[in-house]
């Protein structure tokens, strides 16, 4: 509100307050004196005495309706003169035991003069002074003590918190007999809601209600920390005034904090006035020291609050502060258990599918486990999301953000939490409608791996009290200074972009979630390098073979080679039939050497890491031609190149080999009386063209002998040959296999087509730029 | 060839039919070398062993096979060159691998020649003829008198 320097000063300066003098011309219910009214509530009596003597210092101007003496009659005469010689020695005895020091007691009730009621008496000390107070006694009170066991009982039943607040109204209101009474609970931010409510079955439900922190300003909460019950039978009824106003000694109002009469604030009665309620009890809900909410009862015409019920709401009312801290935690564990539950489903789901979208798509999901409108993960380089979200680019936006949070940089505790995610982060206006609220945990830091869940603007979900559009305020007999229409207008500026805040169990399970998903991808890691290291041994435990293979098993075979040889040199064996064994043996040998050295080829090509480069497939293609020129020359091949090849990024000495196999095999497998060869790369003009980024389809086409379909695959197989061992030149057998691997290597791919009799084209890929346009 | 020369060969060969190729070779070839075998890389340096105490001539050449038991072609060939009186020793290494990085392993520790033998008896022969005629005939070799 305005600050104390343009602050008029109170009308009172100079003097002591009264509500009655001063009340209704205040503006600015923060600064009044509201625990020093200088009045009381009509329907009793006060007395201040000195606490030495028990004289009467000050009294309430209604003296004569109640003790049957005006006020001056009584100033400086003993308590004795009012209740009795005996009464005075009660009260001194009570003085002397109880610990009543802002602690009113009832002390007894007594006739006084010749009032047809008796008063019940309470008494307690405050600065200095004893304060005396009476009203008329209740009659035929029922046995409350027995009332508020049964209510006690039936209130710890309560599973929620809800169905707890539910119950304590239902049993105060059982006791009182009021019209109204609710739960309110305070948020952090002191703006309240009705958690909780019985009613007459006529009245409208305020249940979910929310209402501005102005409604219960601070010197009002400051008073309900110190005090269980607040009763004001008759919010419209007249004030008395105390006589003097201030103490004849020391000049000090009195401090009426813990009186059950003391005057209520005129913004308040009027307040109760515009709701359209007479009479109100209004008690304190203590947690922890801090106060928690407030029961508020509310009855639409006048009342009496008998000392007795008086008690008993206090008594509820302290029962209510023990057991709510209770039913609180018994609620948060059974959400905590909920969603514990809901997350090690998720995790175990997780766990089968080897993937984490299970989070958001399993049934049930994130979404399921905890209270919040929205949840997204990222994860696998996209998002996952479900229920109310924030676009993709505004997830990239907030995510890169939260990298740079430092509470994503704990080490224990690594997580973003937000009520007002507006106030942080710069783009936050924008999504206040779906993401006001924000929990946020990171997965990883190096792939920006996280889980978010949302909470939208709460001034969207609260049904506020004295919604202007739904009806308007009547001005108070006072102008419209305080109700709650203007108090409305100012609370709506200050929750926009607001949610309804995290609680610490939600906080604590998405960090356990957190670890859960740790832990889950540290043992998929662990399995990973585990394969890993098996594939490395496997994989060097091979070439090692294929080493053996290709050079021990040459050994022998030269030890065959030789004595094949000897043999042939022997006369004996240089003739016929023992000559064809022979040369046949040493046939095989050549053979087997061949073999072996395709082998080792193979496995070397393997090995080697390629050298990746711009490369000009046509020097490429000029240099394979060179090398297989010498069987060009033994049969004449004509070979055609209809247009130059492109540039593609890969090993030149691949490339070349790949090139050398193909023109070799296309070389070999003719039996045309004019032999052609074409190599060229694809799509020719007017074909289709390729995807952006695709790779050249390169071929080399023969008119040759051709290849039957179901042959196909069978001749990339390594030393699978379709002919007879000397047929077409002989060979290995290992040519396709060494391109296969080659292309493969380039993550390309090899193909043929091809018909018997007319002719094979092999196709082929260098996709090796492939991770520049994936 | 002149009188200084060493008449001694020495090849270190695991495989009897390879050691006899070489011998096979030799007496084709009319050499008149004396050809002493070690049959494993241990026999080898134990016959370095003892031309270094003069119980034997230094061989004029030494034929190396890799793959050779216990102490392996490789090991030896590095302990060689790393012994200042054997530096100057010309080596010629015999091996089943065509192994681009056997090659440059061997050039790179001091090797003088590298040659793959070849499965096919005349040709393996033919090689060795080769050797023969370039390493004990053509080349002039480090002196022999120790």
């Amino acid at each position: 509100m305005t600050t104390p320097s343009i602050e008029p000063p109170p009308p009172w300066a100079g003097g002591a307050y009264s509500i009655k003098r001063h009340g209704v011309s205040l503006t600015n219910c923060d600064s009044e004196p509201v625990q020093m009214p200088g009045c009381i509530q009509a329907h009793g009596a006060l007395l201040v005495l000195r606490m030495s003597d028990l004289v009467i210092l000050q009294v309430s101007e209604n003296a004569r309706a109640f003790l049957g003496a005006a006020p001056e009659a009584l100033l400086g005469k003993s308590i004795g003169d009012v209740v009795s010689a005996d009464g005075a020695r009660r009260l001194r005895d009570f003085l002397g035991t109880e610990p009543i020091d802002r602690n009113p007691i009832y002390v007894f009730t007594q006739p006084i003069a010749d009032a047809a009621v008796p008063l019940d008496f309470f008494v307690h000390t405050i600065e200095g002074v004893v304060l005396l107070e009476c009203e008329p006694a209740s009659r035929d009170t029922p046995d409350y003590y027995a009332l508020v066991k049964k209510s006690v009982a039936r209130m710890q039943a309560a599973p929620t918190v809800a169905e707890f607040c539910r119950a304590a109204t239902a049993e105060i209101r059982g006791l009182t007999g009021l019209d109204r009474v609710m739960v309110y609970r305070f948020h952090a931010d002191f703006h309240g809601e009705v958690v909780g409510e019985s009613k007459r079955d006529d009245l409208e439900p305020w249940l979910g209600f929310h209402y501005p922190a102005e409604d219960i300003p601070q010197p009002a909460r400051e008073i309900f920390k110190k005090i269980w019950g607040r009763p004001l039978p008759n919010a419209a009824g007249p004030l008395v005034e105390m006589v003097p106003l201030t103490h004849p000694d020391t000049g000090r109002p009195v401090t009426m904090t813990h009186c059950a009469l003391r005057g209520a604030s005129a913004m308040y009665t009027e307040y109760l006035q515009n709701m359209g309620v007479a009479a109100s009890l209004t008690l304190s809900i203590l947690c922890d020291g801090e106060l928690w909410g407030l029961i508020a009862c509310h009855h639409l015409t006048p009342t009496h609050f008998p000392y007795q019920v008086r008690a008993a709401c206090e008594f509820m009312a302290q029962v209510v502060s023990l057991q709510l801290r209770g039913a609180e935690q018994r609620e948060a564990l059974a959400y905590r258990l909920r969603m514990e539950e809901i997350h090690n489903r998720l995790i175990a789901q997780a766990a089968l599918d080897a993937g984490l979208s299970s989070l958001t798509t399993a049934s049930p999901n994130l979404l399921a486990a905890m209270d919040a409108k929205g949840a997204a993960v990222f994860h696998s380089d996209r998002w996952w999301r479900v229920g109310e979200t924030p676009a993709d680019g505004q997830l990239d936006e907030l995510k890169d953000w939260l990298a740079q949070r430092p509470e994503f940089r704990s080490a224990t505790r690594p997580a973003y939490v937000t009520d007002a995610l507006a106030r942080d982060f710069p783009g936050g206006a924008a999504l206040a409608e779906v993401a006001s609220g924000v929990l946020a945990v990171p997965l990883s830091r190096r792939n920006g791996n996280v889980v978010l869940w949302f909470r939208p603007e709460t001034f969207q979900t609260v049904k506020w009290a004295g919604d202007p559009t739904a009806k308007p305020m009547v001005p108070g007999p006072h102008g419209s200074r305080l109700t709650p229409r203007k108090s409305f207008e100012l609370f709506t500026e200050s929750v926009r972009q607001r949610s309804l805040p995290w609680e610490p169990v939600e906080i604590e399970a998405a960090l356990r979630l957190r670890l859960l998903i740790l832990e889950l991808v540290v043992s998929r890691n662990e399995q990973l390098t585990e394969m890993n290291a098996d594939l490395t041994r496997s994989n060097e435990e091979l070439d090692a073979f294929a080493y053996v293979a290709s050079h021990d098993l040459k050994e022998p075979l030269r030890g065959i080679s030789k004595y094949a040889h000897l043999l042939l040199e022997d006369a004996a064996m240089a003739e016929g039939v023992n000559r064809q064994r022979v040369d046949g043996l040493m046939r095989l040998t050549r053979r087997m050497d061949s073999q072996l050295d395709s082998l080792l080829h193979f496995s070397r090509v393997g090995r080697a890491t390629l050298q990746f480069q711009s490369v000009d497939l046509n020097e490429v293609l000029a240099e394979a031609l060179e090398i297989v020129a010498a069987r060009r020359q033994e049969i004449p091949t004509e070979i055609t190149i209809p247009r130059s090849l492109p540039t593609v990024t890969c090993d030149r000495m691949r490339a070349r080999e790949i090139f050398m196999n193909l023109l070799a095999n296309a070389l070999k497998y003719n039996d045309k009386p004019r032999r052609e060869i074409e190599i060229g790369c694809m799509p020719v003009e007017g074909e289709k063209a390729p995807a952006a980024g695709a790779s050249p389809v390169l071929y080399v086409r023969d008119n040759g002998i051709g290849i039957e379909p179901r042959h196909f695959d069978l001749v990339f197989k390594m030393f699978k040959r379709l002919h007879g061992r000397d047929e077409f030149g002989g060979g290995s057998g290992a040519g396709l296999s060494i391109v296969q691997k080659l292309v493969e290597q380039h993550r390309g791919s090899v193909w043929v087509e091809s018909a018997p009799g007319a002719g094979s084209t092999f196709y082929f890929t260098l996709t090796a730029d492939r991770s520049e346009n994936p | 060839m002149t009188s200084e020369q060493s008449r001694f060969l020495l090849v270190v060969e695991d495989s009897d039919e390879d050691f006899e190729t070489v011998l096979d070779a030799a007496r084709r070839t009319g050499l008149k070398h004396e050809i002493r075998r070690a049959a494993t890389g241990d026999d080898f340096l134990r016959l370095l062993g003892d031309w270094e105490c003069g119980r034997l001539p230094k061989p004029a050449l030494v034929l190396l096979d890799l793959n050779t038991p216990g102490t392996d072609g490789r090991d030896a060939l590095r302990i060689i060159r790393q012994n200042e009186r054997l530096r100057t020793l010309p080596l010629v290494i015999l091996s089943t691998s065509a192994n681009p990085r056997d090659v440059e392993f061997c050039y790179a520790a001091g090797a003088n020649a590298y040659h793959t033998k070849p499965v096919d008896y005349p040709a393996h022969l033919q090689m060795l003829h080769e050797i023969f005629d370039y390493w004990l005939h053509r080349v002039t070799l480090p002196p022999s008198s120790r």
